[in-house]
């Protein structure tokens, strides 16, 4: 884990560095973080164990690979785009110093370029901390279930072993132990790292009022970023690829690569599989269609899924974040606890919420917990940074014109939140689809059924693939999820997003 | 346009009495403002003042029934403030308009607790105050659409639509432009001492000397934390008063000399 947050930010300062002083790097490196943050990691994850595990490093040294790979993918964008963002905003004071001292590449990219993104390292390392523990938990229950010899030591190879093993005691213990390392590691290491990082910011940021990093860390993105985490939106800085023709052609390119990937995986699949590369060896297409008629039906499926929960989810945390913000005293409270409930995992509660009486027997809701617990926080938080946002005069408005509570939430809190609610929603939407692929189907020794399952959708086809090593259900499952979710972003969210932002963002 | 109680002229409206505020830092007591009494009359504009920190704000916010005083007491005629109530209304620095609605809402807003007027009648009040602002033909626009200028006379539709006895300003000209706040200044105080309207007191602060001398009746000078009272001065000079007239400067050093 450590491993893959160091590589990711040595990975992040390279290619944000590069991306935002060299125009050719740009055009290249932006639509590709767009891309690989916008799809759902987990999907491709098969893939990735495929072709290490599969391929030349059949041991638990690929294994443990494979997992080192799929963190730090998911850990690596949002700091990339940090400090691609960081980097892009240096005043051009600054750069004409460094040319008056005629300072070379190293001393430009030592004095200036990494100081001026550490605090953007910062922050973004606390959601992608929380991010990478989700996938670390993920990976390692998949790669156990897909490998025979599985990652020789973690934490969520763990809970599944004692869970399995009806080992509740020792799963009480862990999950209690998960818990207190991740306290101690949000307060000791997290925020003290952002806490340090202060010192190295340029200019004064938009007039803040938190004073807790991590919920400062949100109201930021709040005001641009996430948008970035899962739509093709960009703010002032890259303006060029707002325009329609420009932003077709990103589509475009979008689609080919996409396309061209998921080409070249099957192939490269298929070579793994059967050992020679022949023509032959390709599905037909009818069985292509058969199997994407069937992909769809359960991406059908998990999209009502999805979207109940995160009816469910809104429903519960717009007010939730709202009260919890109006209150100063309430907020000091709660913020901490939402911190550290909000970084356990959600896939390694359930085989605790398997045994919940009567509920825990129904997959479905086994599965809308999960999909809840890994998005509710999004929600919750965005919110929350939304109403903080308010001055004190704002939040005192419906008092001074004695506004009753339904005209305060309608005309006030609500809109106030509106934007948070739409970041909020889209970033859980996006952890919602990586959470199916644990909540709809959970295995853990092939030999035995699984503990969980829902009687259809995609998180569960891809699961099952995946364990069958079924490349062709694994191909058309992962791409007509990635398609759907990439242009629902497009179609959907991003109309919605540029909507509230341009109205409901609070700048006197 | 408004029934209004015949008052006598100079008729005490707004009381303050020995107003103190402390509040708690780690259980020790932090006092904000200490003993601090004021007078408005009927048709005065009376200005508050004093270095930053001095809590003069808060001081507006306690007679406005934001904040409670940890002792003394705020009345409006004879009766005590005990929270926010119909016949005081408020005008802030930063506008405080909400971006997602429009000008005419944003009126209409005020008028929330108004449960005698149906949404239509609010309306068409909004729309009067609007006009009376400034501002027609500009109803159905957004506050993001209007400059700095346009937004204020939007917050002070809003504070006058409602009818106040008792105008509260917080520093309501300090984030516009010299021009505009000239401008505004003169408008907003022909419009507010005007038995036309409802305001029959308005209290103002500010920390810009010369608005005090061109606008206030008296102006009450506080001490930097706790705020305590240094000094009230009657400004007697006639109006309209020139501002480039050598009484007006006299006054200015008065107030100074009193600030510092």
């Amino acid at each position: 884990m450590m491993l893959a947050l160091g590589l990711s930010i040595v990975f992040a300062l390279t290619v944000g560095i590069l991306a935002a002083r060299s125009k050719r790097a740009e055009g290249v490196i932006l639509p590709l973080l767009d891309i690989f943050q916008s799809i759902p990691i987990l999907g491709f994850f098969p893939f990735v164990i495929f072709a290490i595990y599969q391929g030349p490093l059949e041991n638990f040294v690929g294994a443990n690979l494979a997992v080192i790979i799929l963190i730090f993918t998911s850990m690596s964008w949002n700091i990339a785009f940090g400090v691609y963002e960081a980097v892009r905003a240096i005043p051009q004071d600054y750069a004409d110093l460094l040319n008056v001292s005629q300072a070379s590449a190293w001393q430009r990219i030592k004095s200036l370029y990494v100081p001026a993104a550490m605090s953007r390292v910062a922050y973004n390392t606390q959601i992608s901390w929380a991010v990478g523990l989700f996938f670390l938990v993920s990976s390692e229950i998949i790669t156990s279930g897909a490998t025979k010899i599985p990652v020789n030591y973690g934490i969520g190879l763990a809970v599944v072993t004692f869970a399995s093993a009806g080992d509740y005691a020792d799963y009480a213990l862990l999950v209690a132990s998960l818990i207190v390392a991740v306290v101690l590691w949000r307060f000791l290491f997290l925020r003290e790292f952002a806490l340090w990082s202060e010192k190295y910011k340029m200019m004064e940021e938009p007039r803040d009022t938190h004073r807790d990093p991590i919920m400062k860390f949100y109201s930021w993105v709040n005001h641009r970023s996430i948008s970035k985490l899962f739509l093709f939106v960009h703010d002032s800085g890259v303006t060029r690829f707002t325009s329609s023709i420009a932003r077709f052609r990103r589509g475009l390119r979008v689609a080919v690569i996409i396309f061209v990937a998921g080409f070249l995986l099957l192939v490269a699949a298929s070579v793994a599989s059967t050992g020679h590369l022949s023509v032959g060896s390709l599905p037909s297409l009818s069985e292509i269609t058969s199997t994407e008629v069937s992909a769809l039906y359960a991406l059908a499926a998990s999209f009502v899924r999805v979207w109940y929960v995160g009816a469910i989810s809104v429903a519960i945390g717009l007010p939730l974040g709202v009260l919890v913000s109006l209150n100063f005293r309430l907020y000091d409270v709660a913020t901490p606890i939402f911190e550290v409930i909000s970084s356990i995992p959600a896939p390694i509660l359930l085989p605790a919420i398997v045994l919940i009486p009567v509920l825990g027997q129904s997959p479905e809701f086994v599965a809308g917990i999960v999909i809840i617990l890994s998005m509710f926080w999004y929600i919750v938080f965005n919110v929350m940074a939304g109403v903080r946002t308010l001055p004190a005069d704002m939040k005192d408005l419906p008092r001074v014109f004695k506004a009753g509570r339904g005209s305060a939430w309608r005309n006030v809190y609500i809109p106030s939140a509106l934007t948070g609610l739409v970041t909020g929603t889209i970033t859980g939407v996006g952890g919602a689809w990586n959470a199916l692929i644990i909540a709809e189907y959970f295995q853990v020794d092939i030999s035995k059924p699984p503990i969980t399952q829902v009687s259809i959708g995609i998180g569960k086809m891809i699961t099952v693939a995946t364990a069958q090593q079924n490349y062709l259900v694994l191909f058309c499952a992962i791409l007509s999820m990635t398609v759907l979710i990439v242009s629902f972003n497009l179609v959907v969210w991003r109309r919605i997003y540029h909507h509230v932002t341009k109205r409901y963002t609070y700048n006197r | 346009m408004v029934q209004v109680q015949q008052l006598a002229a100079g008729t005490t409206i707004v009381t303050v009495d020995n107003v103190s505020l402390d509040f708690f830092k780690e259980g020790e007591p932090l006092p904000v403002l200490a003993d601090v009494s004021l007078k408005a009359g009927k048709d005065e504009l009376v200005a508050v003042t004093g270095p930053s920190g001095c809590g003069k704000s808060t001081l507006l916010r306690i007679i406005a029934g934001l904040i409670k005083a940890s002792s003394g007491n705020v009345k409006i005629l004879d009766s005590e403030v005990t929270g926010p109530r119909d016949d005081i209304s408020m005008v802030f620095q930063n506008f405080v308009l909400l971006p997602w609605r429009t000008s005419l809402d944003n009126v209409a807003f005020g008028l929330s607790s108004r449960n005698d007027l149906t949404d239509s009648q609010k309306k068409e009040k909004a729309a009067q105050a609007l006009e009376m602002a400034g501002l027609t033909g500009f109803e159905h626009v957004y506050p993001g659409e209007l400059s700095g200028g346009m937004k204020q006379r939007v917050g002070v539709a809003r504070a006058l639509a409602t009818d106040p006895k008792v105008l509260l300003m917080d520093e309501p000209f300090s984030s516009l432009d010299d021009l505009t706040a000239e401008r505004l200044r003169q408008e907003t105080y022909t419009l507010l001492i005007n038995p036309q309207t409802s305001v029959q007191t308005v209290i103002l602060v500010s920390h810009n000397v010369e608005e005090i001398i061109e606008l206030a009746d008296s102006v009450v000078v506080l001490s930097a934390r706790p705020g305590r009272v240094k000094g009230v001065l009657k400004i007697d000079l006639p109006r309209p008063r020139n501002k480039k007239s050598q009484e007006f400067f006299d006054w200015v050093d008065k107030v100074y000399s009193l600030l510092s």
